[in-house]
């Protein structure tokens, strides 16, 4: 028992950090990307053999976070995630065609359909984006080109904790410039952050990402241990760890639960964020815009807040 | 990171809980009365026996030395099987780590055993009447005397105080607001203790008044003036995982989830998210063990109270008028308690605000 990431996976996300914070603009859907190749983020969870770092999706954790934190545009958790399956390495994009839509699809050099899985070639239509940084298109398959050996169930688990990390992200962000513009902005004479009804809410958001965070890491070695264990029955063995599952498997009602306390926290973060920013938040000058955005569209994203809210329950409760 | 335990963990939760499964007693009388009083320390002195009372501490004092990670998988176990609150908790949670890293080695001698084996049980008493969140405006005072020190004044709200053996107190030794706070330990017996009615009739605290009890020198818990600090530190542990620790919540999320089993979909959905909330603590807990507690606790603090309360709630929606006739009711009231006590919520949301975001004052 050790829940806590090694100095080398906390060491990997500062080193993508670093490059976020220099190149990163969340208004460019592809700013970042060749410098994050370069460190071999995307390639992060194929074998050494294949050229890849050959990371788990707990290693990663930490990195992930950081996009979302940069609120990095682009399929960063598709190409992450499919990456294995596909035999990415480099810069190359996947995106993942999951229920008739394809996300960033037009930046993307493959397009896996998760339910072959397969990579299939494509009709696309842009539908509306409610997040610059996250174009959805409504997806046609055209031609299968090739089939893969990846368990759909395995792509769509690890895409589904990879964006409860970065709402992980987009809320610590939320936190911290809400915070920083609380010092700055005085009203009556004072920094509004020495408001207590401005504090009170500030602090149910830093409560709210604190206990959502382990979560979702629980949830990444919920996710490599199932995609190691063929056998299942291994996860709903061990009768003490928080109760034996009765519908879903142990590690799809992990992932479930991260979602589900990832989605909530940052639904908490931006909505006190515009809160706290008053007007200046709800226009267009402010960069905080590209966070509040990012949550909605990844609170949507591999099952909405409310789906997971519900496949939990069914988890627990077999219905 | 993994979430495995060692084979050693795992045959000391073995060991636990077929223990427990022998001995936990079915459901005793509220420790705030007499007769429960008694039945719980009889029960606590069963623990001890099997070295299980206090199994964090060293050896010498009747602990195991357990670490922090097996500390919590016998919380786990001890609150699964559903054994009772511990009647020594302000003792063992609050005082003992302050004994430890403050007390003389005969202070420890003396008192750290006994407390194990709950010959003596401990009462806190802090609050004053007009002294709660603002805890440094205190005004009972100690006045120096031949090898000692002279109490007066008036303690309230004191947990346990109406049965307990002992208090530990903070008391004013000269007027500088927080360097004038000494920290006393006390027999109960030459101080008036008058039982305050709590919400469900029983009297689960107490107000203690104080008329010159006499405390000798070697009652002292570190030196004089240095109260304020010293508590400071006992604040931590009150707030922090030794007296709220993680398996409670689980054990209490399980519940209702077997509760709920064939609720509405509504209702099943709020016992769900209950459980989220209590693996979330639970596994906040086990990456918090290792490093500092600070001011991070305050976090916790709001957290577990706000969902003792939800679960509590919840339980009231599925039972209806029944549960007034269920333990769950007392849990009820006591999950009310939870944001007033160990430093109200609101207290704790400032000190989020202004110690781990940086806000102005
Ligand atoms: C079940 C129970 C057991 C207890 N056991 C013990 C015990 O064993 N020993 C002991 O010494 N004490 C004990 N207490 C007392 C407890 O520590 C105090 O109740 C607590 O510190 C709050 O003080 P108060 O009740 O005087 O409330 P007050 O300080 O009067 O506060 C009343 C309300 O005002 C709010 N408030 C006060 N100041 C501020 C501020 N600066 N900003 C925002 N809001 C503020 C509070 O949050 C609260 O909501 C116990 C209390 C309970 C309910």
């Amino acid at each position: 028992m050790n829940f806590a990431f090694t100095a080398e996976q906390l060491g990997f996300a500062a080193a993508v950090r670093d490059v976020l914070r220099d190149r990163c603009d969340p208004s460019d859907r592809l700013s970042c990307w060749k410098e994050l190749a370069e460190l071999g983020l995307f390639g992060a969870l194929v074998p050494e053999e294949s050229g890849g770092l050959g990371l788990s999706l707990t290693d990663l954790v930490p990195a992930i976070e950081e996009t979302g934190r940069a609120a990095m545009p682009g399929p960063v958790v598709e190409t992450l995630v499919a990456g294995p399956y596909a035999g990415v390495v480099g810069a190359p994009r996947v995106s993942l065609l999951v229920d008739g839509l394809a996300l960033d699809a037009d930046l993307a050099d493959l397009i896996v359909d998760v339910a072959g899985p397969s990579i299939v070639s494509v009709r696309l239509e842009p539908r509306r984006a409610v997040d610059q940084g996250r174009q959805p298109f409504a997806a046609t398959v055209v031609d299968e080109l090739r089939v893969l050996e990846a368990p759909a169930a395995d792509l769509v688990r690890k895409a589904t904790v990879g964006v409860s990390a970065q709402l992980i992200g987009v809320a610590r962000e939320l936190l911290a410039r809400s915070v920083a513009y609380a010092k700055a902005r005085t009203q009556f004479g004072r920094p509004i952050g020495a408001f207590q009804a401005v504090k009170h809410q500030l602090a149910d958001v830093a409560i709210a990402v604190e206990f959502a965070a382990p979560l979702v890491y629980r949830a990444a070695l919920s996710a490599d241990n199932a995609a190691l264990s063929a056998d299942r029955a291994a996860y709903s063995a061990d009768g003490k760890d928080t109760g034996a599952p009765v519908g879903l498997s142990r590690p799809d009602r992990d992932v479930s639960a991260a979602k589900v306390a990832a989605g909530e926290a940052a639904a908490l973060a931006a909505r006190t964020a515009l809160q706290v920013h008053g007007a200046i938040g709800y226009t267009a000058e402010l960069d905080l815009r590209f966070w509040l955005a990012r949550t909605w569209s990844l609170s949507a994203a591999y099952g909405t807040t409310a789906e997971h809210r519900t496949r939990f329950r069914q988890a627990v409760f077999g219905s | 990171m993994d979430l495995d335990f060692t084979p050693a963990e795992q045959a000391f939760r073995a060991e636990v809980r077929d223990w427990l499964a022998d001995h936990v007693p079915s459901r005793l009388p509220s420790m705030d009365t007499r007769e429960g009083f008694e039945a719980h320390r009889e029960w606590e002195a069963l623990l001890a026996g099997a070295r299980l009372s206090v199994v964090s501490w060293p050896e010498e004092h009747g602990g195991r030395a357990a670490s922090p990670i097996e500390w919590l998988i016998f919380e786990e176990e001890y609150w699964a099987s559903g054994a009772p609150a511990r009647v020594s908790q302000n003792g063992i949670f609050l005082l003992a780590p302050t004994l430890f890293a403050f007390g003389t080695p005969a202070q420890q001698a003396r008192f750290l055993g006994r407390m194990a084996r709950a010959e003596d049980v401990w009462a806190q008493a802090w609050s004053e009447p007009e002294a709660g969140s603002d805890l440094a405006a205190l005004t009972s005072r100690a006045s120096r005397v031949d090898g000692g020190w002279l109490l007066h004044g008036r303690k309230t709200w004191s947990s346990r105080a109406a049965f307990a053996s002992h208090g530990f107190g903070l008391f004013r030794t000269s007027d500088t607001r927080h360097h004038g706070l000494t920290y006393f330990l006390f027999p109960l017996e030459d101080v008036t203790v008058r039982p305050i009615a709590q919400l469900d009739g029983t009297h689960g605290f107490a107000e203690l008044l104080f008329d010159g009890v006499f405390v000798p020198d070697d009652l002292v818990l570190g030196e004089p003036g240095q109260g304020w600090k010293i508590a400071m530190a006992t604040t931590s542990s009150e707030r922090g995982l030794t007296l709220r620790s993680p398996g409670r919540f689980l054990a209490t999320a399980e519940r209702l989830v077997a509760l709920a089993r064939d609720a509405d979909p509504a209702l099943r959905d709020r016992a769900a998210r209950c459980l989220i909330d209590a693996e979330a603590y639970r596994l906040h807990t086990f990456g918090a063990v290792r490093g500092e507690l600070g001011a991070t606790t305050s976090m916790g603090k709001v957290f577990w109270s706000e969902l003792d309360l939800r679960m509590h709630a919840l339980a009231m929606d599925l039972l209806g008028p029944a549960a007034a006739e269920t333990p769950w009711f007392d849990g009820y009231l006591f999950s009310l308690a939870g944001p007033i006590y160990a430093g109200t919520n609101e207290i704790q949301r400032n000190i989020i605000a202004e110690r781990v975001l940086g806000l102005p004052r």
